[in-house]
């Protein structure tokens, strides 16, 4: 086998060429990144991203078709180039991986080349618009004249293209907003994470109710030497039930009975009670060596003191369970009279007028008894487009899977 | 009564390697191949019979910490083996998978579980089923082809590589692309339903997007004719990315607030 090796610069180009420009590309991304004193990039907002978008699109396919046999176009669009920035962009993924990404101001050195906001710095959003460039005019190629067999391609790079350029250059017209709202009270004003001063939504949103689940409570071994929460010797999540049992340093605790909600008694003995007012009480045994001794244990609530037994220099304690499942019964209006009641919860996001309203959070300070809910509210016009491109790409994985599978055939 | 997952773990390294023992003796003693093969399968029942039970018993899907991940691994790897060797006639894959399966169920033998039946809210969705499960199996294709790709390595030292145990590797790569597609795509769908948006750059989501780019490298380079023998050491490499993203991201300083770092145990 006789090796040839190439000289730099030698047409046609390939791998080394892509490299040096890569690495070009990258560092002019830093050097603007460290002009701007690390400040990320002003997007255009709705319309002009979107001109902006379909200009490129348009200036791409028709270098991609109009000058598909210059030496320079096809080495552009070719699998070496997309190769070396694919690796641009896992690099960059990588210090983003590595660096906590936050909106932390800082000036050290690491700050002002924008390691700390990776994905909103120049060197990023260079290297993604060579990247769609390249990907681009790969895929002009198989647009244009298109063949079935081609579908693959087109669905697989074509999908990524859609939610790629779409996802970023749509993140301008993403609106996340927290409304916060108090039980029997409606709120229209929503906040960004960024800044404190309240923005007025297209619509009010009212609050019925807050509720919130817990799963059981659980026993736990508390040091208030080291402050120090210890778990029994079979290292499981106690969950208190009648009947549950653990032990602790040679002590066990039986559970003989279990009121999942009630209030303190006059003679000492807790008796079930609403679930609004209750908490959960527990009588337990603890067994130590031959003696033995009963304590009612509680959890506590904002309006009640905890009740916990001694064990030894220890002290055994039930704490409320983590939460199971929260939820808000809220009625959406706008000024338009359109009215939505809805039940949100985690994973449960309801849509109103273009918006999407989700369960965020509550007051965990109170937990169980919070009367505050907050809803988070999201407008992004651009997720269909995203959406569109998830699903060509999940259609090309599918032919993918199918024709490696058919093609291992032929391997056998 | 429950049953202790030491007995189960015992049980199937117990069939895997009485299997493998039969398997490697075969040449000398021909009778023995259906036994071996009984006895692999056996080891991988049962832990796909302790999962089940281990399910039932928490009243949720074991696949909310790393060592509950950790049994599906050990169940499914050696699979991938027997599929390999059936269907290419190649008997070593299985003994790394074994090896590796057991080394797996070790770790959760040293490390038990704090046994904790909650799952939070926000994994109370249909998404977390398949999207665990798809990056399960993409994991255990991806690291089968890693084990072919490093044989093949040690195979092309020797000057004895072969077609068939590089195309094992680039098959397995390739499937296991695919399932790990779909677990990036149902991953984004889910948190956009869960969390409000579909990508946020998230440690855990920013090291499985840098896995799937390298595996999305190793096909185009595959595609441009590459030499067999830089690939299988990119294989091989490859997932050094994916243990990272995988056991990893939790000790990274990016990860201190991240949604979805695996609960510790
Ligand atoms: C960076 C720009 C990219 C370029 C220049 C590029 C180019 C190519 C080319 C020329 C092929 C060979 C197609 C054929 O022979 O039919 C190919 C295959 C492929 N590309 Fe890309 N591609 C790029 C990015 C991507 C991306 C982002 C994805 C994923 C969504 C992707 C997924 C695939 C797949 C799955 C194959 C098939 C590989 C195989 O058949 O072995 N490519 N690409």
């Amino acid at each position: 086998m006789v090796v040839v090796r190439r000289r730099w610069f030698q047409t046609p180009w390939e791998f080394r060429e892509s490299a040096l420009f890569t690495v070009v590309a990258l560092l002019g991304g830093f050097v603007f990144q460290y002009i701007s004193d690390g400040q990320g990039i002003a997007q255009p907002h709705w319309p002009i991203n979107l001109i902006a978008l379909s200009l490129f699109a348009v200036v791409i396919l028709t270098i991609g078709i109009g000058f598909r046999n210059s030496l320079a176009v096809k080495w552009f669009g070719g699998i070496p180039m997309g190769l070396c920035l694919i690796f641009a962009i896992a690099a960059l993924s990588l210090a983003g991986g590595i660096f906590p990404q936050e909106a932390a101001e800082s000036h050290s050195l690491p700050a002002r080349f924008g390691l700390y906001k990776i994905f909103s710095g120049w060197p990023f959003a260079l290297v993604v618009l060579l990247f769609l460039a390249n990907l681009g005019i790969a895929l002009s190629w198989r647009l244009i004249p298109f063949q079935a067999q081609n579908l693959q391609f087109i669905l697989f790079h074509a999908g990524f293209w859609i939610a790629l350029s779409c996802g970023i250059f749509g993140s301008s017209d993403l609106q996340r907003l927290v409304v916060p709202i108090e039980e029997g009270k409606a709120n229209n004003l929503g906040y960004t994470m960024e800044s404190d001063t309240p923005r007025q939504l297209p619509f009010s949103v009212f609050l019925h109710d807050f509720s919130l689940e817990e799963y059981p409570p659980q026993l736990l071994l508390y040091d208030p030497h080291s402050d120090k929460l210890l778990m029994d010797k079979s290292q499981a999540i106690i969950e208190v039930r009648k009947g549950t049992t653990a032990s602790w340093k040679g002590s066990t605790v039986l559970v003989l009975d279990y009121i999942s909600s009630g209030m303190p008694g006059h003679d000492g003995i807790p008796h079930p009670a609403d679930r609004s007012t209750g908490i959960p009480y527990a009588k337990v045994r603890i067994s130590t060596g031959s003696t033995q001794h009963e304590a009612w244990l509680s959890t506590g609530s904002p309006f009640l003191k905890p009740d916990a037994a001694q064990l030894g220099n220890f002290y055994l304690i039930m704490i409320p369970g983590t939460p199971k499942s929260f939820r808000s019964a809220v009625t959406v209006q706008d000024s338009h009279n359109h009215v939505l009641m809805a039940n949100l919860g985690v994973n449960r996001p309801v849509n109103f007028m273009g918006w999407k309203l989700y369960q965020m959070g509550y007051d965990e300070k109170a937990g169980r008894w919070s009367t505050l809910s907050l809803i988070e509210v999201i407008r992004d016009p651009w997720l269909p487009a995203v959406y569109l491109g998830f699903f060509m790409i999940m259609a090309g994985n599918i032919l993918f899977f199918w024709n490696g599978i058919k093609r291992k055939e032929v391997t056998s | 009564m429950t049953i202790d997952f030491n007995t189960a773990a015992i049980v199937s390294i117990a069939c895997w390697a009485t299997g493998s023992l039969l398997s490697l003796l075969r040449h000398r003693i021909p009778a023995l191949k259906h036994p071996g093969t009984v006895f692999s399968f056996a080891g991988s029942l049962a832990m796909a019979g302790y999962i089940a039970y281990y399910w039932l018993l928490l009243d949720r899907p074991p696949l909310r910490t790393l060592g509950e991940t950790r049994l599906w691994y050990a169940a499914l790897i050696p699979l991938v083996g027997f599929l390999v060797e059936y269907r290419w006639k190649i008997v070593w894959l299985k003994y790394y998978c074994v090896v590796l399966a057991s080394f797996f169920l070790v770790i959760n033998i040293q490390h038990p579980e704090v046994f904790d039946k909650t799952l939070m809210p926000a994994l109370q969705s249909p998404w977390f089923i398949p999207h665990v499960v798809v990056y399960l199996v993409g994991y255990v294709l991806l690291a089968a082809s890693s084990v072919t790709a490093l044989h093949n390595v040690f195979l092309q030292l020797r000057s004895k590589a072969t077609v068939t145990g590089e195309s094992v590797s680039h098959y397995l790569a390739l499937l296991g692309f695919v399932f790990l597609s779909f677990g990036l795509i149902f991953g984004a769908l889910w948190a956009k339903e869960a969390w409000g948006h579909y990508w946020t750059w998230d440690p855990k989501e920013t090291w499985a997007f840098l896995s799937w780019l390298a595996y999305l490298g190793y096909l185009h380079a595959y595609r441009y004719k590459i030499e067999q023998g830089k690939l299988q050491w990119y294989l091989a490499l490859s997932f050094l990315v994916l243990l990272v993203c995988w056991f990893g991201v939790n000790y990274l300083p990016s990860a201190q607030n991240s949604v979805h770092t695996y609960t510790q145990s």
